[in-house]
């Protein structure tokens, strides 16, 4: 069997034994509700994580894709209360600001050759800052939440029959995500520059932009991720999504996407989300300290690095030695 | 210009920082020939080939390619021409497919989407033509090193590139995926592609070649055709007659009849780097390790020295079983000087000061803990005035050091150490022939205080001048030990090719 085949069956067991555990220890667990609000719930992070995989599959990391969302929702709130636009500009400008900030970032790494870890570090600072100058005040001069009640925008926040918009809008970006990632030049450039650079560059791959395209995906996820969040909230403040970066590249890593870069896909990471999720609502209706959640979450991240550490070296010795056999019995 | 010859290179000049590296060069490649490039260390074959693929530029001289002259300022340009250069550390990417490789930033496309099927059969055909042994949908990263090495040349190929340059390609194989790359190579040759075989490796050069190019210090020293290549000539065209009986190169070895200090049984490693070593070395000899790249020279040592692990075998100091790891190594007396000397020999950002204390805490500490500047600088003074580090200054970073008071730094911190086994891999490689000396004058006065110094080099002449016997590696083993008589540079390059044990065999 293959390497990724394997990787893809360890992260649905883990996915499925995290939903049985929880279904045995509380009845509130496995049912058609709950179950599609994992989803809902899943789907933030799930949607940003379809970019962050494409960063991280490039061996970089995006650190910015919380206050990037924070920055497109205070974006779209000014539009909101300042302006006469319509709803539709109003999203396109939040996407065009989440795309800008994108460029930003690839910029930041490939032109300016700047470690992707220092750099959005930096830019998940100046985001949030930015977020904060534009950030709507009341007449005392203090921040406050900026409410956002049109109903064709509030509208994004809610359901189809049982199924939420959210929801739909995850599992359409995953489609596609994956489909960019294995039909184009560009998903098949993003696993060259991930895996060997030099080699990238001999084949005339345009490094730079490939890795400024990835940045962007990110941010036009970002701001997608926004848009449903503040739909969803039916207003935004200058703290929207703060914390929430870990949240993609936790899916992401838990599906199966490797931190050193070229290997990993999108349903991986699909599946990350959903199993953070149902980790999170599992918590939740065990009425466990919720403190907890961010200690668990961060030990099955170091205990899922350390495996895929330990398993592609294994798988890359097996290779050789196969290798090796090949040729002798050839 | 004779119609055949698809790549010709005349007079050939370039010079790094007014050091002549190649001069007045001639090279030429038939169509469908297999052209092996040979010489020795430093003789400017790489730099040839860098100069033909477009990463540097030729002071003088002209390159024609099918008869016209031809620019090449990249290795673009070069790709364009029709050649292709297969990579010692291979350029493949693990995660894609053969066929994703082979087309990679030039796949067929449909409707904005790649046309997988379309490419899979155009790496299928290719395939076919050339009669490898790889599956288009196959994932590089489940394929071996030999496999890879396909891939890479399959990608070549693929551009219709009639050249194909090959930078010791077996260096990473094993046998029996050396003997299928030979098949290939044989495949290709038919098919009218034309080959550079660079190797150190001289069997492979006279069971593949049809011609032979030797490059001495820069210079054309022959051109052999298929039935002209005969080992010895090719060895004493390498190094060159006048050389080889210079008294600088040839130097009588003896026996050392002391007690036995540093005894290795049957090291064998996981790999198969080496296996099965057994050596002895005596109290104040040098132990001179020769052989070719890849011999297991520098594996061993690191795992004498217990950088690496070793799969069985005994390692005795002084008669006492020794279970390396460099902690307990340096306790026991080792001293160790690496290969890489800026990677792993010190630490470029700190002092000289700082470096010739990390092995030294022991010496140098108060109280248990902390460490004592005094100690540490009076050590260093200790050092610089011993060995004689140019700038004599405590405080100056070893980066900004030249390379032979560099080297001296990495020696320093040892000899403030009891030793008694010093292991040197390649301790005078990019140093000036002044420091060489020096460095050279450290290593004897070491021996005559009684230190074993293991010295692996593959500069032949140093590896005589310095040792006192020599064991020549080839493959993994210990083949040959020079103890008695006069030996020259021809001898250990004939060893280390395997000439003498095919001759006793």
């Amino acid at each position: 069997m293959k390497q990724t085949t394997i990787r893809r069956l360890i992260s649905l067991g883990m996915l499925g034994a995290l939903v049985l555990l929880f279904s045995c220890m509380s009845s509130y667990y496995l049912n058609g509700d709950n179950l599609l609000e994992i989803v809902r719930d899943a789907s933030v992070a799930g949607i940003i994580g379809v970019g962050v995989t494409y960063v991280i599959i490039t061996s970089g990391i995006d650190l910015s894709t919380g206050s990037c969302m924070a920055l497109v929702g205070m974006t779209m709130a000014n539009i909101y209360r300042y302006t006469l636009l319509p709803i539709w500009m109003m999203l396109l400008i939040g996407i065009l600001v989440g795309l800008a900030a994108g460029l930003f970032n690839g910029f930041v790494v490939a032109k300016l050759h700047l470690p992707e870890f220092i750099a959005t570090l930096a830019t998940m600072g100046i985001f949030r800052a930015l977020t904060y100058a534009i950030a709507i005040r009341d007449a005392g001069g203090v921040i406050t939440s900026q409410a956002m009640t049109y109903s064709s925008f509030v509208r994004w926040g809610g359901t189809v029959g049982k199924l939420h918009y959210v929801s739909i809008a995850f599992v359409i970006a995953v489609i596609l995500g994956q489909l960019v990632l294995k039909k184009t030049r560009f998903g098949t450039n993003l696993y060259a520059v991930g895996a060997n650079k030099k080699a990238a560059e001999l084949s005339g791959i345009n490094i730079a932009k490939t890795r400024i395209m990835a940045y962007m995906v990110v941010g036009l996820c970002s701001a997608i991720g926004a848009i449903f969040t503040t739909a969803r909230l039916q207003s935004t403040t200058a703290l929207l999504g703060n914390g929430f970066e870990f949240d993609p590249i936790a899916a992401a890593v838990v599906g199966g996407v490797s931190l050193s870069g070229g290997y990993g896909d999108i349903v991986g990471t699909f599946i990350g989300a959903l199993f953070m999720s149902a980790l999170d609502n599992g918590v939740l209706k065990l009425q466990m300290n919720t403190a907890y959640q961010y200690v668990i979450k961060g030990v099955i991240i170091i205990l899922v690095v350390m495996f895929d550490a330990w398993y592609n070296g294994r798988m890359e010795k097996l290779a050789q030695e196969k290798g090796r056999k090949e040729a002798v019995s050839s | 210009m004779n119609e055949n010859v698809i790549l010709e290179a005349k007079g050939i000049c370039k010079s790094f920082s007014g050091v002549p590296v190649l001069q007045q060069v001639d090279f030429s490649v038939k169509r469908g020939e297999v052209h092996a490039l040979m010489g020795e260390n430093g003789a400017g074959k790489s730099t040839l080939i860098k100069i033909l693929t477009g990463v540097y530029t030729k002071d003088s001289g002209s390159v024609f390619w099918e008869g016209k002259e031809a620019v090449i300022n990249s290795y673009k340009d070069c790709q364009k021409l029709g050649m292709a250069c297969i990579y010692q550390e291979l350029s493949v990417i693990p995660p894609l497919t053969v066929a994703q490789n082979v087309f990679l930033g030039r796949e067929p496309r449909r409707m904005g989407l790649i046309d997988h099927k379309k490419m899979n059969e155009m790496t299928q055909e290719l395939i076919e033509r050339y009669d490898f042994p790889l599956d288009p949908v196959a994932l590089v990263s489940n394929l071996g090193i030999g496999l890879r090495q396909l891939v890479e040349i399959l990608k070549g190929l693929s551009c219709d590139s009639r050249l194909l340059i090959m930078d010791e390609p077996t260096a990473s194989l094993s046998g029996k995926e050396a003997e299928s790359l030979f098949a290939i190579i044989d495949t290709l040759r038919k098919k009218g592609v034309s080959i550079i075989y660079i190797s150190h490796r001289l069997e492979e050069v006279y069971k593949l070649s049809d011609r032979l190019t030797v490059l001495r210090d820069g210079k054309n020293a022959a051109v052999l055709n298929h039935d002209e290549i005969e080992p010895r000539k090719v060895i004493q065209t390498m190094i060159g007659k006048v050389v080889d009986e210079s008294a600088g190169s040839s130097k009588e070895m003896r026996k050392n009849n002391n007690e036995v200090v540093l005894e290795v049984q049957n090291l064998s490693d996981e790999t198969g780097f080496f296996h099965n070593v057994s050596f002895k070395a005596h109290k104040g000899e040098i132990l001179g390790l020769g052989g070719l790249i890849g011999a297991g020279r520098t594996e061993l040592v690191r795992a004498i020295y217990g950088i690496d692990q070793y799969r069985e075998g005994t390692i005795l100091l002084n008669g006492q079983k020794l279970h390396p790891s460099p902690k307990r190594s340096i306790r026991a007396g080792f001293g160790f000087v690496p290969e890489d000397r800026r990677g792993q020999g010190f630490i470029p950002l700190l002092s000289v000061n700082r470096n010739t204390a990390l092995t030294n805490y022991d010496r140098i500490k108060k109280h248990g803990m902390a460490v004592s500047d005094k100690a540490e600088l009076s050590m260093c003074r200790d050092a610089i005035e011993r060995i004689d580090i140019r700038p004599a200054d405590p405080d100056k970073q070893v980066g900004l050091m030249s390379g032979g008071n560099q080297q001296k730094v990495v020696l320093g911190k040892w000899l403030m150490r009891d030793l008694k086994v010093l292991i040197v891999d390649e301790p005078t490689a990019g140093i000036d022939v002044g420091a060489k000396d020096e460095i050279y004058g450290i290593l004897e006065d070491l021996a005559k205080s009684g230190v074993v110094v293991i010295l692996v080099s593959s500069d032949l002449q140093e590896l005589i001048r310095v040792s006192h016997r020599i064991l020549v590696m080839r493959k993994g083993s210990v083949i040959r030990e020079f103890d008695s008589g006069v030996i020259t540079q021809s001898m250990v390059l004939e060893a280390a090719s395997g000439l003498v044990e095919k001759e006793v065999s």
